[in-house]
Parts: structure tokens; sequence; C-alpha cells
């Protein structure tokens, strides 16, 4: 487990492409998080580090969006997802192994993600802009 | 009669065309190519070759599940949409039943195994004797570990076949020394068996109009396992 603390916006981003440098194409990145945590701004970073172009945005209507860089990335929000027939008829299982999924509100399907997927919970910290990002999964950042 | 089928029900694609128990033309990928942009060109590629046109189809066959949530569907809009369109009957297979018909020579238990992730498969079993399939379940979606235990009351063959087969050879193997894994050529779903199984099934008037060909889903046995939690995983 690795700890991070975050002052900004683009500190977090950083973080994530430091990730995105060591992807290799295939992973599940399953993010936990409140609301306004930063998950959306993890995944811009993410993105943007993988050449996708500034296109992120929370897919919480679309269930999922898909985003063509050095990999393709398939971006997902659980939010509205609460039953297995539910995430089954997203086509989650489909696009594993086809991409790099990253997962907003794993929460909502923990009992899904894959055992070796890297787990990343973003918390608030004392002041307004401080995070604190904890990552599983993936050590040497 | 000619009948053109189409599987697309997970990493694998194929579409064939037969006529009168004779195998015109197949066309199988097994690339992880998106089946959306594949599927029809594939056919239409397979029809320019053969030097049939889509009028002289009698029948569209389709592997219709068990499978991946939008490989189903894909192949099952694809027949839907050329059989409403030209006015011609579907025929609906199940895909573990394409899956047996790959092992039809040779005298075994058939266990067919789909991927359904999280340990879990889309299965049937069948006894295969003499050239003759019998289905011993209905499709379902069973853990890996429980159909192992099953498996353990064959004395027959066990053969494996299906995208499912090398994940279940892995975890078998060990209680069950002598489960076997249907060699390449024969170990995937294929639109052949699809067709073979739809003219039989076409033979004896087992047919569906394109308005009420539907996919077919098999429920994940997760009922027990919940989806929100908070430690442990699949």
């Amino acid at each position: 487990m690795k700890e991070f603390i975050c002052n900004s916006v683009e500190e977090t981003k950083d973080i994530a492409s430091r990730i995105a440098d060591r992807l290799k194409g295939t992973e599940v990145i399953a993010l936990f998080g409140d609301l306004g945590a930063g998950k959306t701004a993890f995944t811009s970073g993410l993105c943007g580090a993988l050449g996708c172009g500034d296109v992120v945005s929370s897919p919480t209507f679309a269930l999922v969006n898909e985003y063509s860089g050095k990999y393709p990335v398939y971006h997902f929000d659980m939010y509205r997802v609460n039953s297995w027939d539910d995430l089954y008829s997203t086509g989650f299982f489909d696009y594993i192994e086809n991409g790099i999924l990253v997962i907003e509100w794993s929460e909502n399907i923990e009992g899904a993600l894959p055992d070796d997927c890297i787990r990343i919970t973003i918390t608030k910290g004392e002041g307004e802009c401080e995070r604190h990002i904890s990552i599983d999964g993936m050590d040497d950042i | 009669m000619k009948i053109l089928a189409f599987d697309s029900t997970a990493v694998s694609a194929s579409v064939a065309l037969a006529e009168d128990d004779k195998l015109i033309g197949s066309f199988f990928i097994n690339n992880k190519l998106t089946h959306s942009k594949t599927l029809v060109p594939m056919a239409e590629d397979l029809l320019k070759k053969s030097n049939v046109s889509l009028k002289e189809i009698d029948a569209f066959a389709v592997n219709s599940g068990p499978g991946s949530f939008t490989g189903v569907r894909i192949g099952v809009a694809a027949v839907k949409g050329l059989a409403f369109a030209l006015n011609k009957p579907c025929v609906a297979v199940s895909t573990l039943d394409s899956m047996a018909y790959n092992l039809k020579m040779l005298d075994c238990i058939a266990v067919c195994v789909m991927d359904a992730r999280c340990s879990q498969v889309y299965n049937a079993n069948y006894c295969i004797s003499k050239g003759i399939i019998t289905k011993l379940c209905d499709d379902r979606a069973v853990s890996i570990e429980e159909l192992t235990s099953e498996l353990t009351k064959y004395d027959q063959r066990l053969i494996l076949v299906g995208d499912g087969a090398q994940i279940c050879f892995d975890k078998m193997k060990e209680v069950l020394p002598k489960i076997e894994i249907a060699q390449e050529n024969c170990r995937y779903q294929n639109a052949v068996s699809t067709a073979f199984i739809a003219e039989e099934k076409y033979k004896k008037g087992d047919t569906v109009s394109a308005n009420d060909l539907q996919p077919y889903y098999l429920r994940l046995p997760q009922a027990e396992r919940e989806l929100k939690k908070r430690k442990g995983s699949c």
C-alpha cells in the first residue's frame, strides 16, 4: 500500500500520470471515495497522461465513457449500478482485458472486482484542497 | 436449402454457410476485434466468395446465448435485421449445444464451458455416443468448483470445450486428472456447428420469426454473494 498527500487538483493529476506511466494496457483501476473527493480529476490526469486528450467527464448518466490514447480507456461510473443484472448489462465483463478500466464508485461493485485490480482510495484531508490518496496493488510509483 | 449461421457470443466470432448437410464456407476469427465491426462484413465476404446472394438464404441461425452481454446482442441483432428485411425465419441455437456438436464423433462426456468471470462458467454437459448427442442438464451458470465436484461421478472420457475450457482445465486437473481439453480446431464455439444444428431444427419446424428472436441470458448464481461489500473479492 502506498500513501500520498496532495494539496491541489494538479498534484492529484500528477500522481495519476505517474500511475499511467506504469500501466500495461489491461489493468482494472478501482476508485473509491466520496462525492467531490477527486475521482474524476484523477481519471482526467490518468487519461491525459495516456494521450486521450482533455475529454474526461463523469459518466454518471452514460455509465461508461470510452477514450482512446496509448491504450483504450473505459471509464465507468457505478453510482447507479445496484445489482449483478445492472452490472452485467453495462457490458462490464466484456470490457475486462480489452483495455484499461477506470471505475468510479467501485464501492458499488466490490464483489465483482478482479483480484488483481489496482485499488485507489481518495479521502479529504484537513484543508479544503488536501487529499489523501492510497494505492493498493501497484507499488513502484 | 441454405442456412447462414452466426456466432459472436464470446471472444471469437464466426459465420458459416451450409446447404443440405454440406458446408459451403465459413469464416472464423479469434483475435479480440470488435464483433460489431467485423461480424456483418464477415458474412458479406463469405457470401461473395461463395457466390451466393443474400436472397438465396432460406434461414438465418444464431447462437443466441448464453454468452457475453454485448456479444450475444450483436449476433442476435445482426440476424434479426437480416431475417426481418428478407422476411425469412430465424433459428436460435444454444451456444453450449453448438460447442458439444464440435465433438460429435468422439465418445465422451462433452463439458461445454464459457467463461462467465469470477470463477464461474456457463455450462451444460452432454453424453456423446456413436454420433448421438444427449444433453444431460439444462444450460446453467455454475461455479467451476461446483462443476468440478459434479464431474467426478463420470467414468467416461471428459472433454472440455468452449472459451472457458482452458480456465477450467487449469483449475480441474488436480481433482480430475483424466480431464481433457478439446484440441484447438474444435475448442471454440463456431457457426459451422450452429449451422448444422439449425438445419436439423429447421427441418423439425423449430424456427422463430425475426420479431420473436430473443437474446438468451443465464442469470449468474451470485445471489448469495453481495455485489456491494467492503472486504473480499471474486
